[in-house]
């Protein structure tokens, strides 16, 4: 789908400014500066001193910024066993994997419920919807035992596997390809396109938004992931970075004082990468939304 | 172009793009929920050689709805939340989604902010903020409170105001991605049946209930039902404490801990179900051309 000339659909700011615009930014600019305020904090909070951070009532703003909870954060980590670049590898590795396989998996699927016809198809979305409602903590052991039998216990994939059917995935990019026209689908199929053409070049571009949503859902997912670690590795090694990141702040046992300062670091260096991925896919989230090529 | 294959694509090329998403969800979704259904007529004990299984028929679930007077109190306290949270959260993220459908300067930063919520609203990193005490607002809610509760002796609507302020910030961050979906929906009404409600003199106002709200009516049900989900299932969801709380307690277990996410289970089914119906015949009824 070749952009033509006329074509501003992916402009998403006006040029020009208008008064009229004002009553609008009375309602934005508000509510905008509400919704970031925690963001700031968390970057604020792992900065201040000890003094500051149990000062009450509590303050927004650091007046003494310093580095002292990112030194005692690395120099806790220097006392373990294993060194902290192998629990970044780990956390990198599956969260690439990961995010890749779920949204690959999620689209397809969702391209052959919404758009294809077969037997029961009706049952699985049903059956997926039903799924979400589930409370995901109850499924805690009986997942263990499956995981268990099948012998992932201990191996690197145990924080693959589980993750890679995500129903919430599913559900949005269904919705969103309901939403394509089936015209736009039968053109295709009556120029030549067979199903992997009208997927790879149809169906992904018109549903980006969602894509990038699950992109940054899954990620979410695998990257604050502590429960795998937790329940399903044994081997130090095999363990993520966001497990590594807990534990370091309540290893300090007894020293809850040097332990806060720590935690604020470490929530800081967990939150970082949260917000370069959203960073990274929330044009594709903004811009491509609903040119589905039929007036 | 792809050169042509087929004409008429057999279903079996549907089963091999669904196949890897079903696979993973029998495995690990499917399978672990069926067997806790399992598991939730059964007293379980965690043995040295492995998990024990004793059948005890409906004994966890008559325990939780007679003993268990926390698990009932919970959920009151989740109905009367979900009641008035889930309201806000549409009305909200649908006037957001309307204003940031405007021609303004700055969208592109406005929509940005108004979808981060999205990025920190699971997990570990909102707990923290909410012990921490950020997610209020201290100085509005004083004010209010002064000023309600000397001329207010209504209880429930004060209760109501207070919950609502207490938890402003969390409901506008359980918004992110029902934001997103109504944009999208609204960026696709077709900018001409605008132009011609307004050649024939329809007003702003006018055209949001009779052809905004209309085009966008399938998706405030998608909406409701998804932040009904999101709200019922979120981490730090009291009753969700709860079960987490119940599955390591010695005479309770894990069993019991199963019979009562059924329970919660089949009750946000019901309430789906009924949101669902409701919202349907309603569309029916007013939007039936």
């Amino acid at each position: 789908m070749a952009k033509t000339s006329h074509f501003h659909g992916t402009k998403i700011n006006p040029t020009k400014f208008h008064w009229s615009q004002m009553k609008f930014y009375l309602f934005l600019i508000p509510l905008a500066i509400f919704m970031a305020l925690p963001i700031v904090y968390i970057f604020f909070h792992a900065f201040k001193p000890i003094d500051e951070l149990f000062a009450f009532p509590p303050r927004f703003f650091v007046e003494k910024p310093t580095m002292q909870n990112f030194s005692d954060l690395f120099s806790a980590s220097s006392e373990t066993g294993v060194p902290m670049a192998r629990y970044f590898f780990n956390s990198i590795i599956t969260t690439v994997v990961v995010m890749l396989f779920t949204v690959l998996i999620s689209t397809m699927a969702g391209y052959a419920l919404s758009k294809k016809k077969f037997r029961s198809k009706k049952y699985i979305f049903e059956i997926n919807t039903v799924a979400l409602m589930f409370v995901p903590a109850a499924v805690g052991i009986p997942r263990y035992l499956l995981i268990e039998n099948v012998g992932l216990i201990d191996s690197f994939f145990v924080h693959i596997f589980p993750l890679l059917a995500m129903p919430i995935g599913l559900f949005l990019v269904k919705q969103f390809i309901d939403q394509i026209p089936d015209e736009l689908l039968e053109a295709a199929r009556l120029d030549g396109a067979n199903d992997y053409f009208i997927f790879m070049k149809i169906i992904v571009p018109l549903v980006k938004p969602a894509i990038a949503t699950i992109a940054i859902l899954s990620f979410q997912l695998v990257w604050n992931n502590i429960e795998t670690s937790t329940l399903y590795v044994n081997d130090e090694g095999l363990k993520t970075f966001a497990f590594y990141m807990s534990t370091l702040a309540s290893q300090v046992e007894g020293n809850t004082v040097a332990g806060q300062g720590m935690a604020a670091a470490a929530s800081l260096i967990m939150f970082l990468p949260n917000l370069i991925i959203f960073i990274f896919l929330q044009r594709q989230v903004m811009n491509t939304m609903a040119h589905s090529g039929i007036k | 172009m792809a050169k042509v294959l087929k004409k008429r694509p057999k279903p079996s090329i549907a089963y091999l793009f669904i196949a890897p998403w079903i696979i993973g969800f029998i495995a690990f979704t499917a399978f672990p929920l069926l067997y806790s259904l399992y598991l939730s007529f059964h007293k379980v004990s965690l043995t040295t050689e492995g998990i024990k299984t004793n059948y005890v028929s409906f004994e966890n679930f008559q325990y939780a709805f007679t003993v268990d007077g926390v698990f009932m109190n919970y959920l009151i306290v989740f109905f009367r939340e979900l009641l008035i949270s889930v309201p806000i959260i549409i009305v909200f993220s649908l006037i957001i989604a309307l204003l940031l459908n405007q021609k303004i300067r700055l969208r592109g930063l406005f929509r940005t902010i108004f979808f981060l919520p999205v990025i920190i609203a699971s997990g570990p990193v909102l707990k923290e903020l909410q012990d921490m005490g950020v997610t209020t607002i201290p100085s509005i809610e004083e004010v209010f409170i002064y000023s309600l509760a000397s001329d207010n002796a209504d209880q429930f609507i004060f209760g109501i105001l207070l919950y609502v302020l207490d938890n402003i910030i969390m409901i506008l961050w359980y918004s992110g991605v029902q934001i997103l979906i109504f944009l999208a929906v609204l960026q696709k009404i077709d900018r001409q049946i605008y132009e011609a409600a307004m050649i024939d003199g329809a007003s702003t106002w006018e055209i949001f209930w009779k052809v905004t709200l209309p085009s966008i009516f399938p998706m405030i049900v998608v909406n409701t039902i998804y932040t009904i989900v999101a709200y019922s299932i979120f981490s730090l969801n009291p009753i969700i404490e709860h079960i987490k709380v119940q599955m390591f307690e010695l005479d309770t277990g894990f069993g019991y801990a199963s019979a009562l996410s059924w329970v919660y289970f089949v009750i946000i089914g019901l309430i789906l179900i009924l949101v669902f119906v409701i919202m349907n015949s309603q569309s029916k009824k007013r939007y039936a051309s």
